[in-house]
Order: structure tokens, then C-alpha cells, then sequence
């Protein structure tokens, strides 16, 4: 304990006075041009992750890396190298000393600053020109907000520590169900865990080191069905550490309905074109508000002159029903006793986490906020977050949408029901799950922020079984479902998952109860024109014990 | 079960041209089975079976450390298992394949599990086939539009080869070699000789790399394989700007088939301070002329072995020409078949036979290239005069045979790649003869001349001296070279020194370029006028004292 209290000072400490003589020196040298803000923000993490498929390891490892963010600003909070297209222009990244050593470490941010500080130097003057040249700009806000300093030195985290074997034969055991399942052509089964102590300094007198620990073990399958239609499955763990996942029957039992679910879903109906009432689970109702709403709402979309559509003329409007409400609280660790992923102490740029109501009783209130004001919002509420490598944006943490309108699940579907009747249809549909960048999709095209539906039920009106079917997809801007929302049910369900955007990828949580939407249109999606595999399969069942090391082997 | 393997491994230790026995591998022999049942089944009603089926699995190897400043800032290990699988439709006089090489890749078990690896093979072939499918419409149609036919087939036979060869292990003493790394990394801090001028050291690191691949091979051919391949490489980086901006750095390593083979500690240590003690050096430096010097120069063996390998080697490489042309491949030397490249007292050849030479074990070395086709010995250059190219199961016009050098980058298909290539002189001359023919170059024209130690990228000068008649060595800093080029190499050598130099690279085929000193003619050495960058804004920190 002691050593790693000393070890977290003597980094600060270090990374500190190259701060503070940077500021003076180069402001010597060149007196109009003196940075008025340097922050070093040093990720000192380390994971491990091992990926299985079909039963057998295919990559295992460990990893400790040390990375510096270093941001140098020029200019002034009003108009800075920073400004509209030159974002990136402040920050300078580059891998630390794994140990303490104080004078190597120094001398990388010397580095890493001199390389900034000219970076940022070319990006200031093409700032100034480009404002000679260009129209007024429409949200003509500062480029950076000023912040009360925080100080605050939390204990770094301890050495990860992961069972790898144990683990191997678990994954392996997981990935294994797979083969009972010939048609499923692609499937995996990983484990991620991290322990990161998140240093940051700035001249602005902010001081922070920030445990934090997660593990995630996420598994995903892909099928392909005799037309050509692929379809996808994920299913995602999440807790503090390794040791506190769900057991292995819990896991098994959740994959293996996963796998029998997609393996049904590969020969079911294709769905027909619809437009009438639909239910969200909790789960895709979490999925749905945090891409639908919850990253329109980040700050800087209101801002810049290529965001089509922003919500700041929505502000202290109506743009949800009046039952609805929406808050991102990065401050919490769990929901009902289950752990939240978009947990965070102080955020990217060394603010600390805060809940903020974005939406009250329907109304729009504010946005998620970094230090890049927009008009009307002068201040970062705790939500700039980023990758290491990238430039902080407004992004959410734990999205929470709560509701005063709520009812029994068996209430809300016979609500489903009326209201399909009510409109003359023979079925109305339950959307079970969704998709999004958010699950472990290699989607990371920022500008998507579309809803997929991966499993929905037509559920009869007239009592028969649901059906499952295959190939929905929502038609039409999906904010439009937003204000049909009708009512909810009362079983928040959590999703946690991963999501990317400009500022990288980071772990998100959402938590969202039922709902059901009054209207929403649907069409068959376009599909896929693979043809599915020539040859059948080899059999995975021969030897699914034989999982020795060849001979000669490693 | 240990001792078991070891006790097989001397059986396939032998190359064997015969039938295909069991393989007692147990990659090997799932790789055989599927491909047995592919081979049957896979056709879709109606369209072409594939003729040629190639699997090839490849076990990864990798391990990393980087120290900065005396301190490390990375150590990554990596292990993984890939598949690629090339499948040909249509003949071997025209077929499906593409110049740029065609296949598909799967992730393949990393624990060796044979059902896996067989679905993963699988999935591979069926994502190949089909597409081998669309190539061969698409590139059928393509050349229904040309008047004449391709200058060669597509592909070449091959007759079935059997080798299993030990598997190749990694050996590293990380410790040892972490603390290397953090020591030669700091020693700009430290050491007496470079204290004066640490200040002005910008950067400073020292790497390890080490890579160890094992290749499993089978084919329709009949052809099956397990070889494998280590590559170890040390580097350091050392450098800074002189006070008028201009970017200085030295960076130089060794390269080894294992780790005992690279510099020793002390070497290290004494190379990083050469390196500390020349980047000073450079810094004060003259820059060169502004006015441009046409002339004699004089190439170290390392100097030269780069201007080979920039020059020469990737011509003599057959790569297969554009569709429609009647060139008969890539490259400056496609119609120079008997014809003088290089002057006639130079002569080379390509010998990955050669597996070790005046003690380096020498990483361009194989037995059998990664189609399947044993190498020999190719004359690609006698007496000045381009006899051989280097060429692979995709033939050229001319050679229709491959004479083993389809070599494949991991996760690539196979190209025409050189092994060990020996540049040689039938008058060889020794240092001291050579360099007293540049001086008497100097005398004779009346000026200084030039000789050029190290190379960086692109051929540009790292250690260039400009050297007066009387002998007189300078070290000078700014210089590119111009007129560095196939006519230089082919009239403008005057002569050829007789100490081989062995550079060797890992890259993504291994190599080996065994080159003398050459002198030119006539090269140009011009001032490179880059733009000179600030030097830093501030000082870094100052260094503790000890």
C-alpha cells in the first residue's frame, strides 16, 4: 500500500514540474504565444483478455501499458488551437515508463510537450486565418470553460490479478455450446479485465488519481439463414472485477439460450411491412434511448456546423411524454445490486463525475457537458470522456430514464394488445432485444446512432403464441418513437456495453424500464445475398475432448 | 509424452520426395482431412471445382521491449494461430488468381484443438471458393478484351514434397535483455563519454524484437510441410537537431536467427556511445555543399547491400505483369533477359541453401518455399549479365518453372521473393586498395570526393564524409544523393571490394543481402534543403545528478 501511495506521488510529482516550467519557460521565449493550459492525463492500465471460440482458446494475454495524454492550449479560453476542425490539435499521446522512473518520465513530457506546444502553435494560426475568412459562426461560444481546480488522491488500483487458467477452461466450456450448433458460423466468448489508476494534472491547479477497475465478459454469435440473412446475438457480463462475474451456470444457461434462440431465429419468418403498436423490452428500450437520445444530447452536437440537428432550440421543451424522465449519473456504481459499467470518479478532464438531468418530467433541461461550452452552458457537468489518444467530447455514463407511468409487464401487454386491436391489426410486436455500435459490434461510425432489431415477436391479439420473426428494421427517424412512448412497465433492465464515438470507445451503461410506443413502422431489412456454406460443416462433436497439446507442441 | 516427441522429431527431420506418409502432427493431420474432404465435396452444382487447394496454418510468435530514457515503456508478447487457404479454379493456363495474390484468412485455434482448426479451414475454403468463383468470370471477361493473349501461364505444377521440420521455440532471456534495453537506452544520461552533451539528446531508445513462426503446409499436390522460421532483432535510436533545426539521428541494430546471435552486451553498450558520440558529431557538422558534386563515391558494404536491395532485388523478383500487356513482368529489369545490368566483374547469385556465412546463420535460408518447390542455387547475374530470374509457381515468360522462390509474408499469399543474395566480385580489392583508388580519383580530378558509411530510408545518407586528395576524412550532415539508380549500378561501379558485409532483415519475408563495398563513378550529392524544424521551445529537464 505504502509503496504504491509513494509510487502514484513520485509520478505526480514528476509530471507536475515539467507543467509548471513549461508555462514559464516558453513563455519567456515567446511572450504572445505563452500556453495558458497544459494538463497531463496518464492511463496506467492493465488487462487481460482471452478470446475463445468453439470450445478452444484462440488468444490469450496480458498487458501493462503506461499512456500520456498531453494537452497544450494556445491562445486564449475564448479562441484557442482547438477551435471547430483543429479539436485534436492540443493533444499529444505517448507510452510512459512502466516503472517510477522520474527522470525518464520527465523527459517523455518534455518530449511529448515541445511536440505540442508546436503542433499547437501550427493550429492557432490556421484558427485565426480561418476566422478571417468565414461567415460569423452560429454558435460563436469559447473553446474552453473555466473550472474550479479539484484535488483529490485516491489510491491507485492494485496489481490485476486473474486466475488465466481457471478462466480458459470456463470460456472454453461457454464458447463450447456452440457446437451443438452447426449453423452457427461465427461465435465468441471473451473476458476483458482491467485495472486503470487514472493520473491527471493541469496548470490550472487540478490534481486527481482515479482508481478504476472493470471486467466484462461478453459472448456473440453470428448465423446466416438458406436466404442469405445474417443474423447476430450478444450477450454481455459486467462486474467490478474477474471473481465477482455470475457464476458459470448462470453464464452457461444465458448462452445457451442465446445460441438456441439464434439458431431459431435462422429459420423464422421473415417479417412483413408494419406500422402499428410495438413494445421495448427494458433491455432495448436502454439500448434505443441511449443512441436515440442519449447522444444527441451530448454537448458539442449542439455546436458545430456540420451536426445537422440540435436540440438547443428544444431547450425547456416538451421532447418527451410528461411521465418520462432522463438523467446520466456516472456517479453510481450499481442499479438494484447489479454493477453499472458507466462508473467513473472524475472524468477525462479531471472533473468530477456528477449526475445531471437531462430530461424532467419530459422537458429538456440540459445537455452532457465537457469543457467545449456551447451557447447557453458555460460550464462542464463531469461528462468529458474519452479513449486514451483522443480529445475528451460530452459523452454519457449511466444513462437512467425513469418513469411515473408505470405498469405490470402482463399489463403492458395487454395494453400491446388493445392498441394492435384498437388499430385493426392481428398482431402488435415486442421488440426483445436491439442493437446498436453499443455491444460488440465493429461499428464505430459515429454518425450511425441506429437501433437494429435483432429478436421480435408478433404477439397475437387473439391469444395465440408469439412467433418469433426475422429481418425487422425501423423505418423512418426513430426519434419519431420517442413521443409515442404510451406507457412503461415497472422492471428497469440495465444494459451495459461498450461505445464508440469520436472521442473512442469507453463502457457506457443503460438503464430503461418496458415501454410501449404507440406507433412505430417497420420494413424488412436489407439483407445479405451470401450464399450459405457449400460444403456442410466438419463435426465439432468428435473431439471435443481432445483438447491436449500437439505433439512437439510449445 | 515429452520425450515421445522428441524422440520423433529426427524421423521427418529429412527432406523426403515421396508419397505422403501419416503425419504423426496433429495440425498436420486435421489440415489433411479437411482438406481430403473438401478436395470431394466441395463443387456447387453446375459451376467449377477448384483444381488447386492450398492450406497453410501459421503459429505466431511475437515478444517486444522498448526502453526510453533508461527506462522501459514497453513489453508486449503476442502467440496466435492464423489460416489462410488459397483456392484455384479453372487451369493452370489460366485460373482464377489474381497478381495481387488471393486467399482467405481464419483466426485458428490457439490450443490446438483439431475440430476447431477443421472448422475454421472450413469456413476459410468456403469464403475462398466463392470468390474464386467471381474472379475467375470477372478476370475471363477482363481478358476477352485484350487483342493477345498473357505472356505465361498462371501457375505452375509442382510435384508433391514432404518436410517436417522441428518446431521452432522462442529463446529470450527477457530479463537480460529488458535490462539491456533500460541500460543502452540511458546511457546518453551516464556514461562519461556522451555526459557533455546529453542536453541536446532528444530521443534515445533501444528495442528488442523477437519473432518465431512455424508453418504448417498441405496442399492438393500432395505437398506437406512444417517449417519454421526466428528472427531476432536489436535496435537503437539516438538523436536530436543541430542548432539550425535539421533532424539528426543514428538508429542501427543487429539481426540474428537467435538471440545468442545478436550483439553482445558490451557491443551494445559500445555501439549505442559510437552512435551518441557521431549524432554529436553530425551536430557539428558542416552541412554540404549548397552547390550540387557529381563524382566518385565510395559505398561501405552496408551502404551498398541497402542500394542492392533498393535497386536490384525487387527487379529480378518476377512479379507477374499487368493483364493485356506483353511485358513479360514488373519492374526495371523485365526485358533486360541477357543483357548487361551491373559490370562484368560483378556476378550474383541467390542461394537460400546457404545456411550460414563467416559465422552469421543467415535468415534468408529454407529448404523448400512456401508453395511447396525446393530451392537451388539461381545465377541471377554472371559476369554482368542478367541470366536468371527469381520466380515462383507464377511463371514468366521464359521461365515456366519456378525455381523455389515463392516466399509468402504472414497472412499473404506467396510472390517471387530472393533468399540469400551474394553480390560478388571477380577482382575483388582489399580496403586499403580501394580506398587509395578513391584517393587517387581526387587527385586526378583535383577535389574532395566522397565516402558514405550508413544509409537511412530511401537511400539518403546517414554518415557521409567528404575525404581530400591527401586523405583527410569530414564529417558533413544534410546530403541526398541523385542519380542512385539502375544505369548507376549497371556502368557507373568502377570497383568492388573483397570484405562481404552480411545485412540481414526479418521484414515480412526474411532476407539477406551479402553486399562488398562498391565505388561509383558518378553519383550526385545535393543538399536536401528540407524545411528545418524549430529547435525546442524549452530545455528538457535537467538530469539528475549522480
Amino acid at each position: 500500500m505504502a509503496t504504491e501511495l509513494r509510487r502514484a506521488f513520485a509520478e505526480l510529482g514528476s509530471a507536475i514540474e515539467p507543467v509548471a516550467s513549461s508555462v514559464a519557460k516558453v513563455g519567456e521565449r515567446l511572450p504572445p504565444q505563452k500556453p495558458y493550459f497544459i494538463s497531463y492525463s496518464v492511463a496506467d492500465a492493465e488487462s487481460v483478455t482471452i478470446t475463445s471460440q468453439y470450445g478452444a482458446i484462440m488468444n490469450s494475454n496480458e498487458t501493462h501499458e503506461r499512456t500520456a495524454d498531453v494537452q497544450v492550449r494556445i491562445g486564449s479560453p475564448a479562441q484557442d488551437n482547438t477551435h471547430d476542425a483543429h479539436r485534436t490539435s492540443a493533444l499529444t499521446t505517448m507510452a510512459l515508463p512502466l516503472t517510477d522512473d522520474r527522470a525518464a518520465i520527465e523527459r517523455t513530457l518534455w518530449y511529448a510537450t515541445n511536440r505540442g506546444y508546436g503542433k499547437a502553435l501550427d493550429a492557432l494560426e490556421k484558427v485565426k486565418t480561418e476566422q478571417q475568412v468565414r461567415a460569423r459562426e452560429e454558435d460563436s461560444s469559447p473553446d474552453f470553460t473555466i473550472e474550479r481546480p479539484q484535488v483529490d488522491i485516491l489510491p491507485p488500483e492494485p496489481p490485476l490479478s486473474v486466475d488465466r487458467s481457471a478462466w480458459e477452461s470456463r470460456l472454453r466450456e461457454i464458447s463450447g455450446v456452440f457446437r451443438q450448433y452447426p449453423n452457427i458460423f461465427y461465435d465468441t466468448a471473451v473476458l476483458q479485465a482491467t485495472h486503470e489508476t487514472d493520473y491527471f494534472v493541469s496548470s490550472d491547479g487540478t490534481k486527481v488519481a482515479a482508481p478504476n477497475h472493470v471486467a466484462r465478459l461478453i459472448v456473440a454469435a453470428r448465423t446466416r439463414a438458406s436466404d442469405g440473412m445474417d443474423m447476430f446475438r450478444d450477450e454481455t457480463f459486467e462486474a467490478d472485477s474477474a471473481g465477482h462475474l455470475p457464476d458459470q451456470a448462470e453464464v452457461m444457461a444465458k448462452t445457451q439460450a442465446m445460441a438456441k434462440g439464434l439458431n431459431d431465429l435462422r429459420t423464422a419468418p421473415i417479417t412483413e411491412p408494419y406500422n402499428g403498436p410495438a413494445i421495448l423490452s427494458g433491455r432495448a428500450a436502454a439500448v434505443f434511448f441511449h443512441e436515440v437520445l442519449g447522444h444527441r444530447l451530448e454537448g458539442q452536437r449542439q455546436r458545430g456546423d456540420e451536426e445537422g440537428e440540435t436540440f438547443t432550440k428544444l431547450l425547456g421543451k416538451p421532447i418527451l411524454p410528461e411521465f418520462l424522465s432522463v438523467a446520466d449519473d456516472p456517479t453510481l456504481t450499481q442499479y438494484n445490486g447489479s454493477p453499472l459499467s458507466g462508473h467513473y470518479l472524475f472524468d477525462d478532464e479531471g472533473q468530477p463525475a456528477q449526475r445531471v438531468q437531462l430530461v424532467q418530467d419530459g422537458v429538456l433541461q440540459t445537455f452532457l457537458m465537457s469543457r467545449l461550452p456551447i451557447a447557453g452552458f458555460a460550464n462542464s457537468n463531469g461528462h468529458g470522456r474519452a479513449e486514451t489518444g483522443k480529445m475528451p467530447t460530452g459523452r454519457q455514463g449511466n444513462l437512467i430514464v425513469t418513469s411515473t407511468k408505470a405498469v405490470s409487464d402482463a399489463k403492458l401487454r395487454q395494453m400491446l394488445k388493445d392498441a394492435a386491436r384498437k388499430q385493426g391489426k392481428t398482431y402488435g410486436l415486442y421488440f426483445e432485444d436491439i442493437s446498436s455500435g453499443f455491444a460488440v459490434t465493429t461499428r464505430r461510425s459515429p454518425q450511425a446512432f441506429q437501433v437494429i432489431p435483432l429478436v421480435v415477436y408478433r404477439v397475437y391479439v387473439d391469444g395465440r403464441p408469439d412467433e418469433l420473426v426475422r429481418g425487422v428494421s425501423i423505418v423512418g427517424t426513430p426519434q419519431a418513437a420517442l413521443r409515442s412512448i404510451v406507457a412503461t412497465d415497472d422492471q428497469p433492465q440495465i444494459f451495459n456495453g461498450l461505445c464508440g464515438a469520436e472521442s473512442g470507445t469507453i463502457p457506457v451503461s443503460a438503464v430503461a424500464p418496458a415501454m410501449l410506443v404507440s406507433q412505430i413502422e417497420t420494413q424488412r431489412q436489407a439483407q445479405g445475398t451470401a450464399r450459405p456454406p457449400i460444403v456442410p460443416p466438419p463435426p465439432l462433436d468428435e473431439a471435443a475432448n481432445s483438447t491436449s497439446s500437439p505433439k512437439g507442441g510449445r | 509424452m515429452k520425450l515421445r516427441a522428441l524422440l520423433l522429431l529426427p524421423v521427418f527431420g529429412s527432406l523426403a520426395l515421396a508419397e505422403v506418409p501419416q503425419p504423426a502432427d496433429p495440425i498436420l493431420a486435421a489440415m489433411q482431412q479437411e482438406l481430403a474432404r473438401e478436395k470431394s465435396d466441395l463443387v456447387i452444382p453446375g459451376m467449377l471445382r477448384p483444381y488447386f487447394i492450398q492450406y497453410r496454418l501459421e503459429d505466431i510468435h511475437t515478444y517486444d521491449a522498448i526502453a526510453s530514457y533508461g527506462a522501459l515503456t514497453r513489453e508486449t508478447e503476442s502467440h496466435q494461430r492464423v489460416v489462410r487457404v488459397e483456392v484455384r479454379i479453372g487451369s493452370e493456363i489460366s485460373d482464377s488468381s489474381s497478381a495481387r495474390g488471393d486467399g482467405s484468412l481464419e483466426l485458428a485455434p490457439a490450443d490446438g484443438d483439431p475440430a476447431v482448426l477443421k472448422y475454421a479451414l472450413w469456413s476459410a475454403t468456403d469464403d475462398a471458393y466463392k470468390n474464386a468463383l467471381r474472379a475467375y468470370a470477372t478476370k475471363q471477361a477482363t481478358l476477352k478484351t485484350f487483342q493477345s493473349a498473357p505472356t505465361a501461364n498462371d501457375f505452375t505444377p509442382a510435384k508433391a514434397v514432404t518436410l517436417v521440420e522441428p518446431l521452432a521455440t522462442m529463446t529470450l532471456d527477457r530479463d537480460d535483455w529488458k535490462h539491456r534495453l533500460i541500460e543502452a537506452s540511458g546511457i546518453f544520461a551516464t556514461s562519461p563519454e556522451t555526459r557533455s552533451f546529453a542536453e541536446t539528446v532528444q530521443y534515445s531508445s533501444a528495442s528488442i524484437s523477437a519473432l518465431v513462426v512455424n508453418r504448417y503446409t498441405v496442399n492438393t499436390d500432395g505437398t506437406m510441410l512444417r517449417r519454421g522460421y526466428s528472427g531476432y532483432t536489436e535496435g537503437v535510436s539516438v538523436g536530436g537537431q543541430a542548432d539550425d533545426g535539421m533532424n539528426l539521428g543514428r538508429s542501427n541494430g543487429s539481426v540474428a536467427t537467435t538471440a545468442a546471435g545478436l550483439e553482445s552486451d558490451a557491443a551494445l553498450n559500445k555501439r549505442v556511445i559510437d552512435d551518441l558520440i557521431s549524432f554529436n558529431e553530425l551536430r557539428h557538422a558542416p552541412i554540404v555543399d549548397a552547390e550540387d558534386y557529381h563524382g566518385p563515391v565510395l559505398f561501405s558494404g552496408d551502404a551498398s547491400a541497402e542500394v542492392f536491395n533498393r535497386l536490384f532485388v525487387p527487379s529480378v523478383e518476377a512479379d507477374r505483369p499487368d493483364i493485356g500487356t506483353s511485358a513479360r513482368m514488373q519492374g526495371a529489369y523485365q526485358s533486360s533477359y541477357k543483357t548487361p545490368i551491373l559490370p562484368t566483374f560483378l556476378s550474383v547469385v541467390d542461394d537460400p541453401t546457404l545456411r550460414s556465412f563467416e559465422g552469421h546463420a543467415l535468415l534468408g535460408a529454407y529448404k523448400v518455399d512456401d508453395e511447396g518447390v525446393p530451392v537451388e542455387p539461381v545465377d541471377i547475374v554472371v559476369h554482368g549479365k542478367l541470366m536468371n530470374y527469381l520466380v515462383g509457381r507464377q511463371p514468366v515468360k521464359d521461365f515456366p518453372e519456378s525455381n523455389g522462390h515463392g516466399r509468402a509474408a504472414l497472412g499473404q499469399s506467396a510472390h517471387s521473393r530472393a533468399g540469400v543474395i551474394i553480390i560478388k566480385s571477380s577482382e575483388p580489392l582489399s580496403a586499403e586498395a580501394l580506398r587509395a583508388r578513391l584517393l587517387a580519383l581526387a587527385k586526378e580530378q583535383g577535389r574532395d570526393v566522397y565516402s558514405v558509411e550508413t544509409l537511412g530510408g530511401e537511400l539518403a545518407p546517414r554518415l557521409l564524409y567528404r575525404v581530400s586528395p591527401d586523405g583527410k576524412r569530414t564529417l558533413v550532415r544534410g546530403a541526398v544523393f541523385d542519380e542512385l539508380d539502375q544505369r548507376a549500378i549497371r556502368s557507373g561501379i568502377l570497383a568492388a571490394g573483397g570484405k562481404p558485409y552480411v545485412a540481414q532483415q526479418v521484414g515480412t519475408v526474411p532476407g539477406t543481402t551479402i553486399a562488398p563495398e562498391l565505388l561509383f563513378a558518378d553519383i550526385t550529392v545535393k543538399r536536401a534543403n528540407e524545411e528545418q524544424q524549430k529547435v525546442p521551445y524549452y530545455p528538457p529537464p535537467a538530469l539528475p545528478k549522480d
